[in-house]
């Protein structure tokens, strides 16, 4: 085996599509995670949360190329003239019809072994996972950490319906999501917030997808880049009419009302099993709740000629702040198989 | 897409290359010419205005910077803005617009995430397109005719056989050309028996000459194609002499015969077996017909003023095939004939006593 990859989520599956596209056979690769189905704990909150249009555009899919995009996909002059006006926001339902047909045109299957990994140690030329291997290069794509709840409230991502009365914790997109969701089941509806939400397309500005941001943020100095991370951490969701919601702000929930907690996932590595062990036991450099990374994503520390430990997902974001995305996704997996690729 | 400065460079130069094959595939100078300014403005924008202003191009901005470019260029280009050139821009619009969309993205999968840069292959590609653009750009300006000015006067006839610009001075005895892609600009031709001689060359270029005293026709072209522009015949020596005659080349491009004042002669403008343009002309006292086209000849005679002419203003003779629009005729003998099996549409023609 050539590399394997820890986790079996969205970004797990972008990286192995990338893996393959780039030509690496489906017999080298291992894939290691909790759900056969790369998309089904991502489906589940998106059903939970009822939502219908993704916030990424057309190029926000799973293929290793950004080209067709899902405007292209789905054919449609409107879908393309909207793609061209940044307007396009393809449905979930395409999103996913997608998702599972680069799981199957990728032999993703026959990769997967599942399993929910505990350690992966550093050895001589590569790494074991939970004692088993060497792999000469490991992609950790693990994903949010878990949800935070709140005491007595349910979460925004998991199945629940809406009462006559509901309290919103939140301010991002599953917020807004849920306020929509919830006066359009006739419910009272009511915020709870500690500051006013931002407003902007994407999760983080639209230089930070390119090296015309990043090569800026990737220069700063580690406790600059903590500050940016944090700042662009804060929770956002779209402008546009559709969003344009205004509710009642309140401090606590009123009483008798139901209490939806949008307040998003755990964050940081030491959230994390897998990565706190990782840190734990080789000392890897940290920077507040994020992991020290090189701009392609590698841990600088474990990484040499001959071996890769690459980080995808949330867990990436000092190397790409927008790491949570799909295109936070690629961005890692494109410089992991790039590694893959030239030590064959 | 949030393009760098390097990545809008290297993704312009490389979308440039069909354009460029296109170019210097037809082997004009207009598109070699084209393809430069659409890179220098090209390039002068993305360095000083576009890389500044847009930190994030949404893919609608095309339409109104292409608008923006072309533009530019039309105003830069010292020549009229023909559709294949306005083509030639699409293409390169289109080219652009395909790889940076379709294109780049398939074959170069971190082409976004890299604002537009394309690797080690589509920076030697970017470099080539650069190169051979300046080298189409050097080998073109290296067989642009050589520009001769004549000074005083210069005793003729002065025989013309290679391509060559001949700006100013006064010719006796007439002017040969025999070779294709010659200008003559603001030359006057004294003498000889025919003014102005072309014989067999096409793209030529009379431009602002003045022919005196011939005793055959002013301007005289056989199996040739012209523009003759603000010219000026006059003073003719002997009763035979025509202003222009551009005969026997309906197997050559278009001839055209603009802004001319011809005066005194027999027949002003004639033509035979040709192809022609007769527009914006002068035509006076001419002892015959004005403008007469004839022999199966085809084209547009318009906004010509022909003035006394003792036989006919404007005749379209022997199976031509002529629209006749918007001339003035004054105090000619008959006006407007269409004679002999030939064809001639009227549009709006001025006749005057």
């Amino acid at each position: 085996m050539r590399c394997a990859i820890v986790g079996s989520g969205l970004a797990a599956l972008a990286s192995y599509a990338t893996l393959r596209h780039a030509g690496v056979p489906a017999e080298e690769i291992a894939v290691f995670g909790t759900h056969a189905d790369p998309t089904a704990v991502w489906r589940e909150r998106a059903s939970s949360i009822h939502q219908q249009r993704m916030r990424s555009e057309s190029d926000g899919h799973l293929a290793a190329a950004a080209f067709p995009g899902l405007a292209a996909r789905e054919g449609t002059i409107t879908a393309i003239t909207r793609s061209l006006v940044n307007r396009y926001h393809p449905t979930v339902e395409l999103f996913l019809w997608h998702a599972d047909q680069v799981r199957r045109r990728t032999g993703w299957d026959a990769s997967f072994a599942e399993r929910r990994v505990a350690h992966v140690r550093a050895g001589e030329g590569g790494f074991t996972i939970d004692g088993e291997g060497s792999f000469p290069h490991v992609l950790i794509a693990t994903g949010h950490p878990g949800l935070v709840h709140l005491p007595g409230a349910v979460h925004a991502y998991e199945p629940h319906e809406y009462a006559a009365k509901v309290a919103v914790v939140g301010a991002g997109m599953a917020a807004a999501t849920e306020w929509r969701n919830a006066l359009a089941a006739g419910s009272e509806v009511v915020s709870i917030r500690r500051r006013e939400p931002l407003r902007r397309p994407l999760n983080v500005p639209r230089a930070y997808f390119s090296k015309r941001g990043l090569a800026g943020f990737h220069r700063l100095a580690p406790a600059a880049r903590v500050a940016v991370l944090h700042d662009l951490g804060q929770p956002s969701y779209p402008p546009g009419r559709q969003w344009d919601i205004d509710l009642p702000v309140v401090d606590a929930p009123p009483p008798g009302y139901q209490v939806i907690a949008a307040t998003g996932f755990r964050k940081g590595w030491r959230e994390d099993a897998l990565l706190a062990d990782l840190v734990a036991t080789h000392e890897l450099d940290t920077h507040d709740r994020f992991l020290s990374l090189e701009p392609d994503s590698t841990v600088p520390a474990l990484t040499n000629e001959h071996r890769t430990l690459s980080i995808a997902g949330v867990a990436g974001q000092w190397a790409f702040p927008a790491a949570d995305t799909i295109a936070g996704a690629k961005y890692a997996a494109r410089a992991f198989t790039r590694r893959v690729c030239r030590t064959r | 897409m949030s393009y760098t400065l390097t990545g809008r460079i290297q993704s312009r130069l490389v979308a440039t290359l069909p354009p460029l094959l296109v170019a210097l595939g037809i082997h004009r100078w207009w598109a070699v010419e084209l393809v430069a300014l659409m890179l220098l403005f090209g390039l002068a924008l993305d360095v000083c205005v576009y890389d500044r202003v847009f930190d994030y191009q949404p893919g609608w901005l095309a339409f109104p910077l292409g608008a923006l470019e072309l533009g530019l260029i039309v105003l830069a280009m010292r020549m009229p803005v023909t559709w294949s050139a306005v083509g030639l821009f699409a293409l390169g619009w289109a080219t652009a617009q395909l790889c940076s969309h379709a294109l780049f993205p398939r074959l170069h999968l971190e082409y976004a995430q890299s604002g537009g840069e394309l690797g080690r292959l589509g920076a030697l590609v970017a470099a080539a397109v650069a190169a051979v653009t300046l080298a189409g750009i050097a080998g073109a300006v290296a067989v642009i005719p050589p520009t001769i000015h004549l000074h005083g006067v210069v005793q003729g006839p002065l025989v013309i056989n290679h391509a060559q610009t001949l700006v100013g001075g006064t010719v006796r005895g007439g002017i040969v050309i025999r070779a294709s892609h010659v200008t003559l600009k603001d030359v006057t031709v004294i003498g000889g028996e025919n003014g102005i001689d072309v014989e067999d060359a096409e793209h030529v270029m009379l431009d602002g000459v003045h022919v005196l005293g011939v005793t055959m026709d002013g301007i005289h072209v056989r199996r040739g194609s012209v523009m003759v522009e603000d010219c000026h015949v006059s003073a003719p020596r002997g009763p035979w002499v025509q202003g222009i005659d551009i005969s026997f080349a309906m197997d050559k491009d278009m001839s055209m015969i603009e802004g001319c004042r011809i005066s005194g002669v027999r027949e002003g403008i004639v033509t035979h077996w040709v192809m022609a343009d007769i527009t914006h002309n002068h035509v006076s006292n001419t002892e015959l017909r004005g403008i007469d086209m004839g022999e199966m000849s085809m084209g547009t005679i318009s906004h010509n003023t022909v003035v006394d002419s003792k036989g006919v203003g404007i005749l379209c003779l022997d199976h031509s095939e002529c629209t006749i629009a918007r001339n003035t005729i004054s105090r000619a003998q008959l006006p407007i004939q269409e004679q002999y099996f030939a064809h001639a549409k009227l549009h709006k023609n001025t006749i005057e006593d």
